[in-house]
């Protein structure tokens, strides 16, 4: 749990300064805690790692404190995940292997098209809204589902399918609680470069917290799922005698050892 | 053991200053109190009787000028709360000028200064107990009043592994730059850098957990007696005083809030 927490707090950093990358990617030591652990460890390091880095001696300061409940549920989600064994390497080949790369594009499209047909969006009534996130959905949509797919095709394993799914249902659920925060401690932004979505929103009629929720149903569906298949990654590549010492690692290595 | 300048912290001379010589534990319950307060008082008397009170704790401290680095680091957060509220508050139409198609409203500009002072103001106390509080007594002294040894290991332990995580971090990153790895290149190289970057940290991180767990039950951490506190970090019946009346005035204050009795404030 220290090592995750630790994980957490310097990995998000260093992916946005190193890499430059306009993603969060601050929560794969909880979502490894919770997939290894279980959903009470994956709360406790979730909570904790938002908590101690808003206000451990030497490392504190920032505001992403507040955003402890959100940390605390993601989790919750990943011990979820990792009791139902979503993270269980299935190798597949032939008809199912295509199912599970449609199944997995299919997923994408449908959240793609929710965001898509949002009211603040297409409702001329409302008017001035951007033609650029339009542009944005269809772009990242089809990126999305192209990554989702090769990586199903060419790993030939269908566990992508699972990880996609399971890595969009957090980014929705992390939304949902995400937004009340935004709106009620931080006028319904984050500091990020998602507030620009924010902004579209707003400029669409939105109010604070229908904003701050858009925001949030756009971007962390995106991070929670590239999040949960750098998670996946890790995992397989992990020798199965390290897996299985964690309480919930025979449900990650049974089926890779077959 | 965390280490100062090469000097370990047992070593160095006691907190100077009133501030600093408190109890950890007052600050702490100071900093979550002024947190609450500045978040859940709305309007503008919670930030600024915050800000008042972290501003008077700074200058006590002496770490007005070590806050800047915390004060600079709210900018994109504060910035995105002025222009998007200023400019984008829904339903407001009380405009200050009209510049083409942009329209900053008063209520906008009101609702965006009030959110920057709760901002600032909770950015401001985690900073001050940052400054002020060494990790090592926090935990000790929480550890005292009965924190559990578990919780008192991670909060401890996070701390001060997080500098060496970092430093794993720089390692290898400049590893995986010298093998080819592009952080400067086009989004999709950059995208591609994730697991070269997390794979090699996180395969560190779960080996290391088991020359931890090995190293902690040797000493006896799963021990069922009560670990002895050596360090008994002193306290006053003023501070025992002050936070039992932190504590009660904010769930007060919290709960006035809430049930609508404080709309006579501003």
């Amino acid at each position: 749990m220290v090592v995750a927490i630790a994980i957490n707090i310097v990995l998000g950093y260093t992916v946005q300064t190193v890499l430059k990358l306009p993603i969060y990617l601050d929560s794969i030591g909880t979502i490894l805690v919770g997939v290894l652990a279980g959903p009470i460890a994956g709360l406790v390091t979730g909570a904790a790692s938002n908590l101690i880095w808003q206000y451990a001696p030497g490392i504190g300061g920032g505001t992403i404190g507040p955003f402890a409940i959100t940390a605390a549920v993601i989790g919750v989600m990943a011990g979820i995940w990792g009791y139902l064994g979503v993270y269980r390497s299935r190798p597949a080949s032939g008809p199912r292997l295509w199912l599970a790369a449609i199944v997995g594009v299919a997923v994408i499209l449908f959240l793609a098209s929710r965001i898509y047909n949002n009211p603040a969006y297409v409702d001329p009534n409302v008017g001035g809204y951007p033609g650029w996130v339009f542009g944005a959905i269809v772009g990242i949509a089809i990126v999305a589902s192209l990554g989702v797919a090769g990586f199903i095709l060419v790993r030939h394993d269908i566990a992508g399918a699972w990880v996609a799914v399971a890595g969009a249902l957090t980014g929705i659920v992390a939304a949902l609680v995400s937004a009340p925060i935004a709106a009620y401690v931080f006028g319904g932004v984050t500091g990020s470069g998602t507030d620009l979505i924010v902004a579209a929103l707003r400029q669409g009629g939105q109010d604070v917290y229908h904003a701050s929720l858009g925001q949030g149903l756009f971007s962390d569906p995106i991070d929670k799922t590239i999040t949960s298949f750098v998670v996946f990654i890790v995992l397989t590549s992990l020798s199965p005698r390290v897996v299985a010492r964690f309480p919930l690692g025979e449900r990650i290595v049974s089926d890779r050892e077959e | 053991m965390s280490l100062t300048g090469g000097v370990p912290e047992f070593v160095l001379p006691p907190p100077t200053g009133p501030y600093r010589r408190l109890n950890p534990t007052t600050k702490l319950l100071i900093a979550v109190a002024e947190a609450l307060i500045a978040f859940g008082v709305r309007g503008w008397t919670g930030p600024l009787l915050v800000l008042a009170v972290v501003a008077a704790s700074g200058l006590r401290a002496r770490v007005g000028r070590s806050l800047l680095p915390f004060l600079l680091a709210t900018i994109p957060l504060v910035a995105s709360i002025l222009l998007v509220n200023t400019f984008l508050y829904p339903g407001a139409t009380d405009r200050i000028v009209v510049i083409g198609p942009l329209a900053p409203t008063w209520t906008g500009l009101a609702f965006a200064v009030q959110a920057t002072l709760r901002v600032v103001a909770f950015a401001m106390s985690a900073a001050i107990l940052g400054l002020t509080t060494a990790p090592d007594e926090l935990v000790a002294d929480l550890e005292r009043r009965g924190m559990g040894r578990r919780t008192a290991f991670v909060l401890g332990a996070t701390v001060r592994s997080v500098p060496r995580v970092i430093e794993r971090v720089r390692e290898i990153t400049e590893a995986q730059r010298a093998r080819g790895l592009d952080t400067e290149g086009r989004i999709w190289h950059r995208v591609r850098g994730l697991v070269p970057l997390a794979g090699p940290l996180i395969f560190g991180a779960l080996t290391d957990v088991e020359e931890q767990t090995m190293a902690l039950e040797a000493r006896g951490f799963s021990a069922p007696t009560r670990r002895a506190v050596i360090r008994v970090l002193p306290d006053t019946p003023t501070q025992r005083g002050l936070r039992f009346a932190l504590a009660a005035g904010t769930a007060l204050l919290l709960v006035a809030s809430l049930a609508g009795q404080l709309g006579f404030l501003p």
